[in-house]
């Protein structure tokens, strides 16, 4: 990907945090908070090396981190700046390994600066590059275990320096486990899972994505504005990159919006209704993500194609949870990266994966 | 008979209702002391009126002079500020996001102390005795008497926000202490951050009831004097000695509030344009929509409730390009009387073009004369059409609304507009914000974060409103007229079923 950043310091931050909330497609959480710790670490410790997976040596020792739990308890329960740092000491004394970089779970949301943070501390690089492109409800929704890495040797560390050390066979058990040790320490934990191999590493990450998202950060905050005047910046930045298409879907006003809790998720939908009331309306299925738009009986986008909602007069990205009644938005869908347009990530992430019984048709084509 | 005023950065407004009837209005200078101002106004309402001050039951204050004080960054008095969450948070200090010369402004002595509680109750850590006296020998000995105090999840727990304020008081006698919890909303940073400005603004906050109370005196108004805050309630005037910055804000919705008033529209769109902006937003059930975004004052993030505002750069003043397809948002403001064409000044702005049109009158219609019709048709088309566009998006639902035209420049709007069901001009409409002062109610929330399991809705609702219509008597509230009018519930993601956030919204009329 070209202007790829080499190296991540404080003036990136707004940017990237701007950037992880449009590729969060509505979850994820507000990277509000992580992004002030990460400010003070690397005010405290320097800026830290961005690292593209194929500079990374085939035998190096690659850990991910990142939080795990509810976005609404972070509003009250605030992080430590050592937090992520104390999570992989403690990794490294668990498993008696040096871990060599850090990666991201996903580039959407608070998750896009926890390793940044984690890596200022230990002074070592972070990995461009995440493991969803964006943001999913599900640890197994992510490329690595997609591509056959191991979930553990994981451990967790809560707000007190509580920690639990985790092995389990697959990712959809150890998601169980550590959403109950979530619980147990209110709400939100870091955690270090996923060791894997450079190799395993470049074979299974989605590349250039922190950098990435630092330019559609830069773009969004320079082209602060009407979301339709935004329509043509994101296709040039998008069409050239490993997303691939982008759509303006619809403008207008959310004329209902609920969401309930099934399963552990916030499940429901929204409605947006265009500005002369001319046209069917929109609807947007949620979980925790925007995962699929129809109007009528017609699919404009699903996931793993990107969905995202931004506020109409500033361009903005709106959060799920910030979703509601009355806001005046625009609708914006992108393709996502080839890895999740393989028979391997459809198996996990399809419509129907999430209950919605149609076949993923790729947005380009709709 | 009661009287309302608005206390603004340039003007004070005032008008005398009686019922629903306006007696007497009148718009004059806002003074640097306030009492000049406010005397001056209630002057000219009692001789206009042939009033005597027995006749007042009350008097209603909206007033800027708070929030313009945080932005101008003065009046704000040393604080001490104490969060109590060890170990979480740890490297997070209170303000570390705020502004430098606000957070200069403001001088606070910081302190980050042991305690709090999880959403589902379960202590963070326990109150330290050491620790919470050491921070009060140092209160003291830098002779600090203005703290805020905020605890993680104090809106659900607030017992160690108040055994922290205990031990201060017994301590410190004198000092003006503001907790967190009585901020209401979830989310630590926005709360403190809420408590801090209001702890911040509390010796001013004297002085400027003091100078409102003396204006009154002055002219034997011995009648319960109440301030008007953001939502458009209401809170006596010694609530405010308390809790400055809950007036933050309220301007905009007191002239929401006196459209409301003037037309008795519950549901309508509200068009106040001044000289560099048309103000839009949206009466619901006769209040103010709320805006959902994350609200800055001086750049410092808060959690409070303000009105939903569209700001459109099209006002009296707004420049027009000379083949009339394009208007604002640069505008001459409050230079429009001596830099606009027919004050004999060099810019052609929207109130030239409303001159040359014979739509109206000011200034000398000649200097315009030279404007061609196909300009000034133009000119007008791009107005409507900004307004109407704007309009449109404001409006809930798509659905056809009336229209509330308030404000000096609603003279730009000359032949009704496509987006208004129909288009009101009521009368007064120049002193809307002092009605709304006038008329306003008195409410409260209340926010907690429940379990379901634990405790079953019905049951969880009777209790955050039961403590939402406490807060409201204690503002003034009769409490035979209170009523919820807001119930919002978001389920918590990754928690257990029933985990939910509860907000609760009552109003209820002022107890005469």
């Amino acid at each position: 990907m070209s202007g790829r950043l080499t190296i991540i310091d404080e003036s990136h931050l707004d940017d990237l945090a701007l950037g992880s909330v449009f590729l969060a497609t509505g979850g994820g959480g507000d990277p509000y908070v992580p992004k002030l710790i990460t400010a003070e670490a690397l005010k405290t410790y320097g800026p830290v090396p961005l690292l593209a997976p194929e500079d990374v040596e085939d035998d190096a020792f690659i850990v991910t981190v990142g939080s795990v739990g509810a976005p609404t308890v972070s509003l009250e329960l605030l992080p430590s700046v050592e937090d992520a740092a104390r999570t992989l000491d403690a990794f490294e004394k668990y498993t008696g390994r040096k871990i060599d970089a850090v990666a991201s779970f996903e580039i959407g949301g608070g998750n896009s600066v926890i390793p940044i943070c984690a890596a200022a501390a230990k002074g070592i690089p972070v990995i461009d590059g995440d493991g969803m492109g964006r943001a999913l409800p599900e640890a197994q929704m992510m490329s690595y275990p997609i591509g056959g890495v191991k979930p553990t040797p994981a451990l967790a560390y809560d707000y007190a320096g509580n920690q639990a050390t985790f092995e389990t066979d697959t990712t959809e058990t150890y998601e169980r486990h550590i959403r109950a040790f979530s619980m147990a320490a209110g709400g939100m934990v870091t955690a270090a899972e996923h060791p894997m191999t450079g190799r395993q590493l470049k074979d299974t990450v989605i590349p250039g994505t922190v950098s990435f998202s630092v330019k559609l950060g830069a773009m969004l905050r320079e082209k602060r504005g009407q979301a339709d005047t935004l329509l043509q910046p994101l296709k040039a930045l998008f069409e050239t990159s490993i997303y691939g298409e982008c759509k303006l879907l619809y403008t207008g006003k959310v004329i209902d919006k609920t969401t309930r809790i099934i399963g552990g998720y916030d499940i429901g939908e929204a409605t947006i209704q265009d500005f002369n009331a001319s046209a069917d309306p929109l609807l947007i299925n949620i979980k925790n993500e925007y995962l699929l738009a129809r109007q009528g009986e017609r699919v404009l986008a699903s996931v793993p194609d990107l969905i995202t909602i931004v506020d109409f007069e500033t361009g903005t990205p709106i959060n799920g949870e910030r979703l509601r009644f009355g806001q005046r938005v625009a609708i914006f869908a992108t393709g996502c990266p080839e890895f999740y347009r393989t028979e391997r990530a459809l198996k996990v992430v399809e419509p129907r994966c999430f209950g919605f019984d149609i076949d993923y048709i790729p947005l380009e084509a709709l | 008979m009661r009287i309302g005023i608005d206390v603004g950065g340039t003007h004070t407004d005032a008008v005398i209702l009686d019922g629903d009837e306006i007696i007497s209005a009148t718009k004059a200078l806002t003074s640097s002391d306030v009492v000049t101002g406010v005397t001056n106004a209630l002057d000219t309402l009692l001789n206009g009126g042939g009033l005597k001050p027995a006749q007042i039951k009350t008097v209603m204050i909206g007033t800027t002079q708070f929030t313009n004080a945080i932005v101008q960054r003065r009046e704000l008095s040393p604080t001490g500020v104490i969060r109590i969450g060890l170990p979480s948070g740890k490297g997070m200090p209170p303000m570390i996001d705020w502004p430098e010369d606000m957070a200069n402004a403001v001088n606070a002595s910081v302190y980050m102390i042991h305690g709090g509680y999880l959403y589902d109750g379960f202590p963070v850590a326990e109150l330290r005795e050491d620790e919470i006296n050491e921070v009060i020998s140092d209160l003291q000995q830098k002779k600090i008497e203005n703290i805020a105090i905020a605890s993680a999840f104090a809106p659900m727990n607030d017992t160690p926000e108040r055994l922290v304020a205990e031990k201060i008081r017994k301590a410190i006698p004198t000092a003006k202490i503001t907790r967190s919890s009585q901020f209401g909303r979830l989310g630590l940073m926005e709360r403190e951050n809420a408590a801090i400005m209001n702890a911040t603004l509390l010796p001013f906050a004297g002085k400027v009831v003091d100078a409102f109370l003396g204006a009154l005196r002055n002219r034997d108004l011995t009648c319960p004097a109440y301030i008007s805050q953001n939502d458009g309630t209401l809170m006596s005037s010694d609530f405010v000695r308390n809790f400055p910055a809950l007036t933050f804000s309220s301007g905009p919705t007191n002239s929401l509030r006196g459209a409301y008033k003037l037309t008795g529209l519950e549901e309508a769109i509200v068009v106040d344009i001044g000289g560099t902006t048309s103000d839009i937003g949206v009466l619901q059930n006769g209040f103010p929509r709320e805006s959902n975004i994350v609200v800055d004052i001086g750049g410092v993030r808060t959690n409070f409730r303000m009105p939903d505002i569209l700001a459109l750069g099209l006002g009296g003043g707004s420049l027009v390009s000379s083949d009339g397809q394009v208007i604002g948002p640069q505008s001459v403001g409050h230079k429009l009387v001596t830099e606009g064409l027919v004050f004999g000044g060099q810019q052609l702005t929207a109130s030239d073009i409303i001159v040359a049109s014979g739509d109206t009158e000011m200034g000398d219609k000649s200097k315009v004369s030279h404007l061609s019709d196909a300009t000034i048709k133009a000119a007008k088309q791009t107005m409507r059409t900004m307004l109407d566009r704007s309009i449109d998006m404001m409006k809930p639902g798509g659905k056809d609304m009336p229209v509330i035209l308030v404000g000096g420049g609603s003279v730009l709007v000359t032949d009704g507009l496509n987006a208004a069901a129909k288009l009101h001009r009521p009368k007064n409409a120049d002193v809307a914000n002092a009605i709304g002062a006038a008329i306003a109610q008195v409410g409260a929330e209340s926010e907690r974060m429940v379990s379901y399991r634990a405790t079953p809705r019905d049951e969880a609702l009777a209790q955050i409103t039961q403590a939402a219509t406490e807060r409201a008597i204690f503002a003034g509230a009769d409490p035979a007229t209170i009523r919820a009018v807001d119930i919002e519930e978001t389920a918590v993601p990754y928690m257990d079923e029933g985990a939910t956030r509860v907000r609760v919204k009552v109003i209820g009329e002022l107890a005469l």
